[in-house]
């Protein structure tokens, strides 16, 4: 009887993959969906501002969180242009080259013959029950900061929506790694040796305040999804390495409204999570040049100024929005006890990142509105220029209910020697502790 | 010669704080850009029930790191380095109680009532068998003070600041690092200078922790470790092998401290926090020259004199043998992480040989210039420590255990014993969401449980054969962490000592953290008989056990503190 049973779910995965094969002009559709048209609303206009006095005019195009935000006067919204973000070609390559050969496995968080590029680049399918844990697969090997990158520094405010009050000032540098599904950088495409079979390492260090300055933390995540993360933190004070459990990731981190698992737009397995395909929608998205923005006037030491924080309470970034094309994707969490009883996330169709997701308590009240704002690599620092990375440039978490916000301004830097592989061990922790 | 001594000792502090502000006003601007500089300002301040202040500690402290440029064979090279200078205010504060004329009636006052060997006897003409402890005795007992010299021979203003001594212990730590690439992928990594090294997992007691002594005198257990780890000069000596065949992080440590030994340092007489009251006892004399046989005009009158407890303190001289080396390998596989350790080191607690009376063989009666000698012995210790996240329970566990060889532990009638001993720690830390109290926010709940197993242990050891202490930690947060109440509780399973110490942090600022809080201490109540009350009044037998001298053992360092109830406010400004 068993026998049976996996017999009809290899078929009916088969069939799955089969339905909904891709082809190369589904990479093309995916990878340049602007190259032929770009999206237009109606109302909606190129330099336009969107506010309480014309909301209505956004009602189709913005989430509805973003919506209410703008409604009730705490943001206004700056449309421009869309613009094409054209991730780097060797992940397209990938993905051509793979395309037909990924499938997904029987269960949640299982996935056969993805070892680059873009997993499932076909256009979802309102009919494909499994259409949800394709994007969210799509996300987790996408191209979000490349083979490798680094965040320094990266800059967090903690701020009182409704007095404006900045509460807190962290600043800390992170640092990403892929060890496999490398396209770009040598060695590809994976590092060895990797026992482990270890996919992403993500690393960050606190800077300051003193209180929490030299915590580090350290996430491996493992190629087999099944596999849980293992996290590790290094506390100043104690001079030693803890494991996290996984408590720890769904809780607030360092007291901020971010969970470790909110980072990056969702920071944990695809098993986790129960996922819905939605719709595809055409959304103003917070996607943007850097350096044309108004940012603010204190600047790096190589000139480099971060974008500057406005709206109510300073929560929301200070850049501009554009029409794109988005996957509207529905993620709850397996786990009964978990904090949230859901997140929308908008996946951005081009570019694979998730720059606006909404969160819902166990109660079902939205809680918090998290926006990660993405900026154009070539517009951006120089040595950024043609590395095909959309960079995660400013984000704002609104914890709604508690009119509280953690406010974000990153120097993402796409360099691989800044986060070489000895980053990511649990020693390094130990050596680079004080 | 000696009042030009003495000024420059003075200077020492007004020294170091005129350094500190001099690296964190006018030099600041000068360095280069890459140089992090950070520190604090700080003022503790604890009230003790019956007692008044007991603490009113002012630091300041300056932390820096001065990256170097380098090339060829070693890349990353930092210089690193802690400054921290101490002035307690309590020795002025509150004289009656704490320093130089601190005396007390009778010896272990701060912790038991009188008991048999404390309390004027007849067969001693109404003294008592021991004297209390002499405050400070480097400012009252040229004898003490020559008997304790190198150990506990801090004289008042020494106290008030603890750092300014020829250790230079105001450079808390200063070290260079340096990492080499090397051909085969691994690096070579190499910290030099004086650190502290921190190996194992638990908090609060130490099991593996061990390169470094510690200073007790600073708050007994229950500041952080790395605030009271005394820091040495060592040099580590790490082979990084990353992932290999089949784990994904591998390491190789070797610890060599090459710093002149130093033990913990347990407070003295005369100072608020001593732990174990050992200081006061070792500050106190033994009346036998009041015997009508033994001492003066008796016969055989053997002592015409008080003897002191302490006869001398042999601390190691400094030699390329005396130096302590260790080992450790450490790596990561699959969910668990590791460490096998190996450490040559010496004893940081006291172990006091008994010295016997020459001219009376076999007698069991002490010399006249001093019962006691303490030494240090070499101990070879190998542990080692694991955590495991654990699905199931959603938690972390933590195991660590050393066994160690060559550690001695005093005894009633035969002064001390080598013992192999063999200790454990087995902790849990679990995060949890507790929705009535807080919501969005979840608590830390940390237990541990120390064992300790004495396998040579003999019935006259004032120690337990089997004992353990558990620990339990609830803290959690509020308003984006800027509130964090805690409590902490420490219970010592087989003498019943008890330890709670609530405490709530208040972040006003990022430069301004308030933490005020308590410490609630019971126990003490333990005895332990002390044969030489019964060979003093030749009568076997005839007095109950008493408090004196051994029962601080058996108590521990939370029974004896049982008088220590305290307020606690302690107010920081970070740069």
């Amino acid at each position: 009887m068993l026998n049976k049973i996996f017999l009809a779910l290899m078929t009916l995965t088969l069939m799955t993959s089969a339905t909904y094969a891709a082809t190369l002009q589904d990479v093309e559709n995916s990878f340049y969906p602007y190259k032929n048209s770009v999206p237009h609303a109606e109302g909606i206009k190129v330099g336009m501002v969107i506010n309480a006095d014309n909301w209505q005019v956004a009602k189709d195009v913005l989430d509805p969180v973003m919506l209410e935000f703008v409604k009730n006067g705490d943001y206004e919204i700056n449309v421009a242009a869309t613009t094409s973000f054209d991730l780097h070609p060797n992940y397209v390559d990938a993905t051509k080259a793979r395309l037909g050969k990924v499938m997904l496995g029987a269960e949640v968080g299982t996935i056969n013959g993805s070892d680059a590029g873009r997993p499932f680049p076909a256009e979802p399918s309102q009919d494909d029950p499994r259409a949800g844990e394709k994007l969210a697969w799509n996300f987790k090997y996408g191209y979000n900061w490349g083979d490798s990158a680094a965040i320094k520094p990266f800059y967090w405010q903690y701020r009182n929506m409704k007095t404006g009050k900045i509460e807190r000032n962290l600043t800390f540098n992170f640092h990403f790694l892929n060890f496999t599904h490398r396209v770009v950088n040598d060695p590809k495409p994976e590092i060895l040796p990797n026992p482990s079979d270890l996919f992403r390492g993500t690393y960050l260090q606190v800077l300051a305040p003193f209180d929490v300055k030299n915590t580090q933390l350290l996430i491996h995540r493992y190629e087999d999804d099944q596999k849980r993360d293992n996290v590790y933190l290094y506390l100043g004070f104690q001079r030693r390495v803890r494991r996290l459990s996984s408590g720890q990731v769904t809780d607030a981190f360092l007291g901020s409204d971010l969970m470790i698992e909110d980072f990056e737009g969702y920071n944990g397995r695809i098993a986790d999570m129960k996922w819905k395909y939605l719709g595809t929608r055409e959304l103003l998205m917070p996607f943007y040049n850097h350096n044309d923005m108004p940012l603010e006037e204190k600047k790096d030491e190589d000139g480099y100024q971060f974008v500057k924080m406005v709206g109510k309470g300073g929560c929301f970034p200070a850049i501009t929005w554009q029409l794109r094309k988005v996957y509207e994707v529905e993620a709850v969490p397996v786990d009964p006890g978990h904090p949230l009883s859901k997140r929308v996330h908008y996946f951005d169709a081009q570019t694979f990142t998730i720059p606006r997701t909404n969160m819902y308590d166990r109660k079902g009240d939205l809680w918090k509105s998290w926006t990660i704002a993405q900026a154009h690599p070539d517009f951006h620092l120089p040595q950024n220029k043609g590395t095909g990375v959309s960079i995660d440039d400013s984000f704002s978490m609104i914890d709604v209910q508690a009119q509280h916000c953690t406010t974000g301004k990153f120097k993402g830097i796409v360099d691989p020697a800044l986060s070489p592989a000895s980053k990511f061990t649990v020693q390094n922790m130990r050596a680079s502790g004080r | 010669m000696w009042n030009v001594t003495m000024s420059f000792k003075k200077l020492y502090p007004v020294m170091a704080v005129a350094f500190i502000c001099v690296l964190l006003g006018a030099s600041v601007p000068a360095m280069a850009e890459d140089v992090v500089l950070d520190g604090f300002v700080e003022n503790a301040t604890y009230l003790r029930d019956g007692r008044g202040i007991s603490k009113f500690r002012n630091t300041a402290q300056l932390e820096f790191l001065i990256p170097v440029k380098s090339s060829g064979f070693w890349s990353q090279v930092n210089l690193n380095g802690i400054l921290r200078a101490t002035y307690d205010g309590v020795y002025d504060l509150n004289d009656d109680e704490f320093g130089k004329d601190a005396n007390e009636s009778y010896l272990g006052q701060n912790w038991h009532p009188r008991g048999d060997a404390t309390t004027g006897h007849p067969v001693l003409g109404g003294k008592p068998f021991l004297s209390a402890g002499v405050p400070f005795p480097c400012d009252n007992d040229p004898t003490l003070c020559k008997n304790l010299d190198g150990y506990m021979d801090l004289d008042e203003n020494d106290a008030k600041f603890p750092e300014f001594n020829d250790r230079l212990d105001f450079i808390r730590e200063l070290y260079i690092d340096a990492t080499a690439d090397l051909a085969n992928g691994d690096q070579l990594s190499i910290r030099l200078g004086k650190q502290q090294v921190i190996w194992g997992r638990s908090d609060l007691f130490r099991v593996l922790d061990v390169i470094n002594p510690v200073d007790y005198s600073r708050h007994n257990i229950y500041d952080e470790l790395e605030d009271i780890r005394i820091p040495q000069w060592i040099l580590q000596a790490e082979s990084r092998m990353g992932p290999t065949g089949i784990f994904d992080d591998f390491n190789t440590s070797l610890v060599w401290n090459f710093d002149k030994f130093r033990p913990n340092v347990l407070g003295q007489s005369g100072q608020p926090y001593a732990i174990l009251d050992a200081g006061n006892f070792f500050a106190s004399y033994l009346n036998i020259d009041a015997h009508p046989a033994l001492g003066n005009g008796g016969v055989p009158g053997f002592y015409t004199a008080p003897v002191p407890i302490i006869h001398d303190v042999d601390i190691p001289s400094w030699s390329l043998r005396n130096t302590q080396i260790g080992l450790k390998w450490e790596g990561v596989y699959r969910d668990t992480t590791f460490s096998l350790n190996g450490l040559y080191y010496r004893q940081q607690l006291p172990s006091l040989h008994f010295r016997e009376l020459v001219v009376a063989p076999g007698s069991g009666l002490p010399a006249s210039d001093g019962v006691f000698d303490i030494v240090f012995p070499r101990v070879k210790l190998i542990g080692g420590s694991i955590d495991y996240f654990n699905q199931a329970t959603d938690a972390i566990w933590r195991l660590e255990t050393t066994f160690t060889t060559g550690e001695e532990l005093p005894r009633d009638k035969d002064g001390h014993k080598e013992t192999d001993i063999l200790r454990y720690v087995l902790g849990i830390d679990k995060n949890q969401v507790i929705p009535f109290l807080n919501k969005r926010r979840a608590f830390l709940i940390s237990g541990q449980l120390f064992g300790q197993h004495v396998l040579d242990h003999e019935n006259d050891m004032p120690d337990y054969k089997d004992n353990w202490i558990a620990t339990f930690l609830f803290k959690g947060w509020w308003d984006s962490d800027q509130i964090s109440p805690q409590i902490l509780v420490a219970r010592d399973l087989r003498s019943d000592g008890m330890a709670i110490a609530p405490s709530v942090e208040w972040l006003v600022s990022d430069n301004l953290k308030i933490t005020f809080g308590g410490n609630i201490v019971s126990g003490g109540k333990k005895k332990f008989d002390w044969s030489v009350n019964d060979a003093l009044t030749g009568v076997p037998g005839s007095l109950p056990s008493d408090y004196e001298p051994l029962a601080r053992f058996k108590n521990g360092p939370i029974g004896v503190a049982n008088q220590e109830d305290e307020l606690q406010l302690t107010v920081r400004y970070s740069f």
